[in-house]
């Protein structure tokens, strides 16, 4: 086994509103390797980027973190206490969402991977520029030489990011954190960056962690995936196992209700009823059990404890899919017209409408 | 082409896509706060005191007492009396009645004029909003004192022609932020939906743009009320305010003399304070009002 | 890349709306012009749901906002029942409004927030209705119903409800109008994952409940092939395939529409597509490529592509494609 990275343990994340205490992650665990890249899927609210940002010590101060976070034996918690600078941006870097929220409008691209250099590497002037400029050529930046010296709006979305990749690795980080990095772009686009990513990756022996809402995406680029529901993780395997054999029931209805491109056209989707819950004073009970087609009285009256076989497929569930216990709650419950929590089930109708 | 077929039994209906409850009730989580309500309980005090003052138990604002000058704050002047003599309790109340007015229809004057001005301009847009936008813009730029002493000079120094004084300046700042309100919301889809059902320009602007202007208009009304106030008094020291009565300007002009400042500061003060409270009240609550009604517009 | 040409239409009797060299140009700056939609052509029969997909710029929001006059046409027509509704002005075509309905992206913007949701969906009828009174409470309670919000919370204001609600608050007021045709401008892309599944649900019973013809619009390839009898592909403005929904997934013959295929992160097994990626910038709309406007990216350019636009011509069963090279890409597939 590879050496482990980044350990999470236990993470939880509160924030204090008007309207009461937001319960944004609620005991995370996860272990990632040198060199492996981890997926964290879920839908807004669901704590993934909440995790990362922790990760990255970008939280306001008004979140109430628990928890520890160990990167290479080193306490990062305990790193955001003593304000270690040339932590994050040198060894955990992060991509976002929309690159104009990491990119400076007044400043040349050139000018802003630059200062990364020189304030981490101490870098004069003349070589943080040249540096800054292979960086660009590194990231697939067309006339790299030009480029340096335009601002940001004069560029694409697409070559944007990129110039936020190249500001990323400049470090040369160990881990690199991408927070939806391909959702404000073209599917084309799309394409080239995550390749882009998955090819520096490897050439760096770098890990990566990548957040998506898009299981697609997960699924093509990474090693393992965990899926996160209502500030938990409920699911996590390799790749493949957590696509063609997935046990708990919010990943499966997930997989299920997503319109696939090799269905014909048509096809009835299977929705996931109800919509995400409240994280907000949530009761003591499996937070996805109000939506859950395999609910049974155990589901309300505790969170199920995480199962499975440890470092290899793990799920959070009282009664798991494809498993003889859960597919007899569903057989109840399908018999039943009803799940525990009330919710009006029958049985899927496959084919086309 | 409301009811033509499509019956439909509600027991046939397969939902799976069902979805009935709203998230959580809305009430309660947004609050006013107490110091909103202490100050809307000082702004209807002083407001009914203004009102009534004719048949409340008190002195005319010209009538001098029975008494010494300058007497300091008693149990019969509850403020004492100036330097002619007269209760200013009495003309504090007869002072709010002035300077409330002047401010009231300054306010009413600006939003009813610069309102609909601007949302014309912000909804049409082109030419028009070009035009509106520079009379605005004019308005603004020419100097308001030159303005007041203009129009006051050249008619008389009646309540009326001082509250008009105030409205003609209160239009541009009130007509600007109801355009800039428009052009946001008239961008936003829900105008365009309108305008797909088939609703007119009339009934876009009246139903969909007011509702949503009119809260930004109203906070800043607040405020502008508050400004008018202080403008109303500032008029007062150039001896361009209302000539007959009292107003919190002229009493502050009053007792600010040098002489009465020595012997008496309560005759400046207490028009002082009322102005302060008043002004602060209007102020306080315009924000909250505008915060209150600063809806959530994304449902997570 | 071209996509002009009349070859794509139709000659059947149901066929309800029919767009014909449509052009849209948006004045940028003093003196340029924004080439949004250069002549594009396509019809939709009764009861159809025809998606049009495309990346950003591509100009299929424009088609959708220009066939419901949201948008000034620069040229062509649009025929919904024999009637040009892009000649229609002013009252005329505030008559025609209520056949053409539209759910537009943002769920959220598109509801008045100081509205209850009773009002924002009965504010169609009212207007119709005018004074008379001619519309029942009961007819919106019925809407209400079918798209799965309970009338009884109908006093509330749109910011009480989550994402997915308001899109289906946004679909009974387009149905109070009882419209023929459903224009659905990207409904689900600002929905959370597990919430579209629903909402593409409740569009198919309301096609099927009301007897509908959808134009869909999405950036989403997989969720258009999901809802589509028949599909456009557009580039910078243009079209440059057509098809069925299964034909054109299962046999794309345009280059472009098989990169765009090619780039979905999990390609489907029954597409085999050979062409990789895309390189390159999408060109400014303001000054598009002569020729195909798809020459600047596209791996089979050459000389002809520079110069001559190319024309739709039918390469199958209603399966229509703007490409010079129409040829070489079905061998090599």
């Amino acid at each position: 086994m590879a050496d482990i990275l980044l350990t999470v343990e236990d993470l939880c994340v509160r924030f204090p509103t008007d309207r009461g205490v937001v319960q944004a992650v609620n005991g995370v665990n996860f272990q990632l390797e040198q060199g492996q890249t981890l997926g964290i899927v879920g839908e807004s609210g669901s704590g993934k980027s909440v995790t990362a940002k922790t990760l990255m010590n970008l939280l306001p101060r008004s979140a109430d973190v628990e928890g520890k976070v160990t990167f290479d034996g080193r306490d990062v918690r305990e790193l955001a206490r003593k304000k270690e600078d040339h932590f994050w941006g040198v060894q955990m870097t992060m991509v976002f969402q929309d690159p104009m929220t990491s990119l400076n409008p007044v400043k040349r691209c050139g000018e802003q991977i630059a200062e990364t250099l020189r304030y981490h590497l101490g870098h004069n002037k003349k070589k943080a520029i040249a540096e800054a400029t292979s960086l660009m050529e590194q990231v697939g930046i067309p006339e790299p030489t030009k480029r340096v010296r335009q601002y940001p709006h004069e560029l694409s979305g697409g070559l944007r990011q990129r110039v936020v990749i190249a500001m990323a690795l400049a470090c040369q980080p160990r881990l690199l954190i991408a927070d939806e990095p391909t959702t404000a772009v073209d599917v084309t686009v799309q394409k080239l960056l995550l390749d882009l990513l998955d090819d520096l990756r490897r050439d760096r022996g770098m890990s990566m962690i990548l957040i998506t809402h898009d299981l697609g995406v997960a699924r093509g680029r990474c090693d393992e995936v965990a899926v996160m529901y209502a500030g938990r993780i409920v699911e996590r395997a390799e790749t493949e196992t957590l696509f063609s054999d997935s046990r708990h029931p919010y990943t499966n209805a997930l997989l299920r209700s997503i319109p696939r491109i090799d269905q014909p056209s048509h096809t009835r989707l299977d929705p996931i009823p109800g919509r995400p819950p409240e994280l907000i004073d949530p009761p003591e009970q499996c937070a996805y059990a109000p939506r859950c087609r395999y609910a049974q009285t155990d589901c309300l009256d505790s969170i199920p404890e995480v199962g499975g076989v440890a470092g290899q497929h793990i799920y959070a569930c009282h009664h798991p899919a494809n498993t003889e216990r859960g597919e007899a709650a569903l057989a109840a419950n399908l018999a039943a017209g009803e799940t525990a929590t009330g919710l009006k089930i029958h049985a899927i109708t496959e084919g086309v409408h | 082409m409301a009811d033509q077929d499509s019956s439909l039994d509600p027991a046939q209906v397969v939902l799976d896509y069902d979805d009935l409850e709203p998230e959580a009730e809305d009430s309660g989580k947004r609050k006013l706060g107490l110091g909103f309500w202490i100050a809307i309980g000082w702004l209807v005090a002083i407001s009914l005191a203004a009102i009534l003052a004719p048949i409340l138990p008190i002195d005319g604002a010209n009538v001098i007492a029975a008494g010494k000058k300058l007497e300091s704050p008693s149990i019969h002047h509850w403020f004492g009396t100036d330097g002619s003599g007269r209760d200013v309790f009495a003309r504090t109340i007869w002072g709010a009645r002035v300077s409330l007015s002047v401010g009231f229809i300054a306010i009413v004057a600006g939003m009813l004029i610069g309102g609909p001005l601007g949302i014309l301009a912000g909804y049409f847009r082109g030419k028009f909003d070009a035009f509106i936008s520079f009379i605005f813009v004019s308005l603004l730029s020419f100097p308001s004192l030159v303005l007041a002493l203009l129009i006051v000079n050249s008619l008389d120094r009646s309540l009326k022609v001082v509250a008009m004084v105030l409205g003609i300046l209160a239009i541009a700042p009130i007509g600007r932020l109801a355009r800039a309100n428009t052009i946001v919301f008239a961008e936003r889809e829900f105008v365009q939906a309108a305008r797909v059902i088939g609703a007119k320009d009339m009934r876009i602007m009246v139903r969909e743009l007011l509702p949503n202007v009119l809260i930004p208009m109203g906070a800043l009304a607040m405020l502008g009320m508050a400004v008018a106030i202080v403008a109303e008094g500032g008029l007062a020291f150039l001896g361009l305010s209302v000539k007959e009565g009292a107003s919190w300007g002229k009493m502050i002009l009053e007792g600010s003399g040098t002489r009465t400042l020595r012997k008496g500061t309560h005759v400046a003060m207490a028009p002082i304070a009322m102005m302060f409270f008043t002004v602060l009240a209007l102020n306080y609550a315009g924000d909250r009002v505008r915060a209150y009604f600063d809806v959530r517009e994304t449902a997570f | 890349m071209a996509g002009t040409g009349l070859a794509p239409l139709r000659d059947r009797p149901d066929v309800l709306l029919s767009v014909e060299e449509l052009t849209v140009e948006f004045p940028v700056g003093r003196h340029d012009v924004v080439h949004a939609v250069s002549g594009i052509s396509f019809d939709v029969a009764e009861g159809e749901t025809l998606g049009i997909v495309g990346e950003s710029g591509c100009g299929k929001s424009t088609v959708a906002r220009s066939i419901i006059r949201l948008n000034k046409i620069r040229s062509g027509k649009v025929l919904f029942e024999g009637i040009d509704l892009a000649s229609l002005k002013g009252e005329e075509l505030r008559r025609h409004r209520p056949n053409l309905q539209m759910i537009f992206q943002d769920p959220i913007s598109s509801l008045n927030p100081r509205r209850k949701v009773r009002d924002v969906i009965s504010e169609g009828v009212k207007i119709w209705a005018g004074s008379t009174g001619a519309w029942s409470e009961g007819r919106i309670d019925e809407l209400m119903h079918a798209v799965g919000v309970d009338p009884k919370y109908g006093d509330r204001r749109p910011h009480e409800f989550s994402g997915g609600q308001c899109q289906r608050i946004g679909i009974a007021r387009a149905l109070a109008m009882d419209p023929k045709v459903l224009i659905c401008d990207e409904p689900v892309s600002a929905l959370d994952v597990s919430v579209q599944a629903q909402v593409l649900n409740l569009l198919e019973d309301m096609k099927q409940r009301y007897g509908l013809t959808l134009l869909f619009i999405s950036h989403d390839l997989s969720v258009v092939k999901n809802v589509s009898d028949r599909i456009i592909v557009m580039y910078l403005g243009k079209a440059c395939e057509i098809g069925s929904a299964d034909e054109l997934y299962e046999n794309p013959r345009h280059p472009y529409t098989r990169a765009l295929l090619a780039s979905i992160p999990e390609p489907a097994p029954t597409v085999d597509v050979s062409e990789g990626n895309i390189d390159g910038e999408l060109p400014s709309p303001i000054t598009p490529p002569n020729g195909c406007r798809f020459n600047t990216r596209c791996p089979y350019a050459d000389e002809v592509c520079f110069e001559v636009e190319p024309q739709m011509e039918a390469v199958g069963d209603d399966h229509y494609i703007a490409c010079h090279h129409q040829v070489a890409v079905s061998i090599s597939s």
